[in-house]
């Protein structure tokens, strides 16, 4: 990838303005790869410094200069400042492949994510697990782990529902042994000074002791939070695991009558007023 | 200079040619180039691929990051890495993870990696293990 670095960050206000931005506003500007390079760049212009983050205070007074939410899923908010695109219909009995390519697309993240996972040999329940752990995020954002667990529960393995539900807790929480390390993103996301809350911290007390601890945090260790742009992936290399651990109803996602096909629904036609 | 004071020189001589340097993994060809120390870690696969997710360290700590130059021989077994993480050692014999995974380290022939590890300020590491290889670090962490 070829940016010019003077004019790209001059353009977005300079360099101390950049780095007072966050994660929307300059996904609003750049794709993933550009964003993360121009993270690089800010470091680099500091003086070889390290790079500041913000704190949860300044988080919290950009809230009131966005015309959304920040915990508002992806189909309901406009890429990078432009208005939203009419969205392709969805079969009459929809798959999670439907899904991928038509509300989920382009799902990198995840794909790069259970490509990782592939690659070092985890189990196939992991696997799934690292496929779809953010794909809910296309419906909303906070507490993803518990909302991603409860989209996908009725069709696939326990261990993968309770590595979903839960990454999002271990996500906060490093473990050298196991590989994870808390992710500098996090820093300009949630505040260099962020506490996770409570019910997180509880919930992390609760895991550290339970017997599928590990199912979760191999999720975390292949969350690829920054991630190449230039990777080549897609679903089909998945399409047999899924076929082996999904349970894809035959009236399609959405119509099963599954506690989760009202979130189907919703994925499927988000621009539903009522 | 007897036969055996002989071989025992040789012994000597040999080990030190290899300080940095091991082939302790069947057609793996590994060898230290340098250790740095920074604020800042990258936290890439082996080979280099799409994780590109770095690390900050916090007061008092810092990354003790270790470049390995790897060349895959005809007789290396992918199998052999594939999800494996080196670990070290600092002079105390305190183990150090680090988060950089293997992944995919046959698909390419001769490449350079790096391992940072979390350390106290100051840390000198002694080791570093790739599954049965160790290679000795004191004569690159200086």
């Amino acid at each position: 990838m070829e940016i010019d670095r003077r004019a790209f960050i001059a353009s977005l206000g300079g360099p101390a303005v950049v780095a007072m931005m966050d994660h929307e506003a300059k996904a609003e500007a750049l794709e993933h790869y550009m964003e993360e390079k121009l993270d690089e760049m800010v470091a680099q212009n500091q003086s070889g410094q390290p790079e500041k983050f913000p704190t949860v205070a300044e988080l919290e007074a950009q809230i009131e200069t966005r015309p959304y939410r920040r915990g508002a899923g992806t189909l309901f908010t406009g890429q990078r400042g432009q208005n939203v695109k009419i969205l392709q219909p969805m079969p009459p009995k929809p798959t999670l492949k439907d899904y991928f390519e038509l509300r989920f697309a382009p799902a990198n993240h995840v794909l790069q994510s259970a490509t990782r996972a592939m690659k070092t040999g985890m189990s196939e329940e992991i696997i799934l697990a690292c496929l779809l752990h953010d794909c809910v995020l296309s419906l909303i954002k906070p507490d993803h782990g518990w909302w991603g667990a409860q989209l996908f529960e009725p069709y696939i393995p326990e261990k993968s529902a309770f590595a979903i539900r839960y990454h999002q807790t271990l996500r906060f929480y490093p473990d050298e042994e196991a590989g994870y390390e808390y992710p500098d993103q996090y820093y300009r996301i949630f505040g260099h000074d962020y506490t996770p809350p409570q019910y997180i911290q509880d919930t992390y007390k609760m895991l550290k002791n339970h017997k599928w601890y590990m199912e979760p945090r191999l999720v975390t260790v292949n969350d690829l939070y920054a991630f190449d742009p230039n990777a080549k992936v897609s679903i089909e290399p998945f399409l047999d695991i899924v076929g082996r651990h999904f349970k894809q109803p035959k009236e399609g996602l959405g119509y099963d009558n599954s506690p989760s096909a009202h979130m189907w629904r919703t994925l499927a036609r988000p621009d539903n007023p009522l | 200079m007897t036969k055996t004071r002989t071989a025992f020189l040789m012994a000597i001589a040999a080990a030190a040619a290899i300080a940095a340097q091991s082939n302790g993994i069947p057609g793996l060809e590994m060898k230290v180039t340098k250790i740095e120390r920074a604020a800042n870690a990258s936290l890439k696969d082996c080979p280099p691929g799409t994780n590109t997710v770095n690390a900050v360290a916090k007061p008092g700590e810092q990354f003790a990051i270790v470049t390995v130059a790897f060349k895959v021989g005809s007789t290396y077994s992918p199998a052999t890495l594939k999800g494996k993480r080196p670990t070290a050692l600092d002079t105390a014999d305190k183990k150090y993870f680090t988060p950089s995974y293997f992944v995919d380290p046959g698909s390419v022939g001769e490449f350079s990696c790096t391992f940072p590890f979390r350390v106290a300020e100051g840390t000198k590491l002694k080791t570093l293990n790739v599954e049965s290889a160790a290679i000795d670090l004191t004569g690159v962490d200086k």
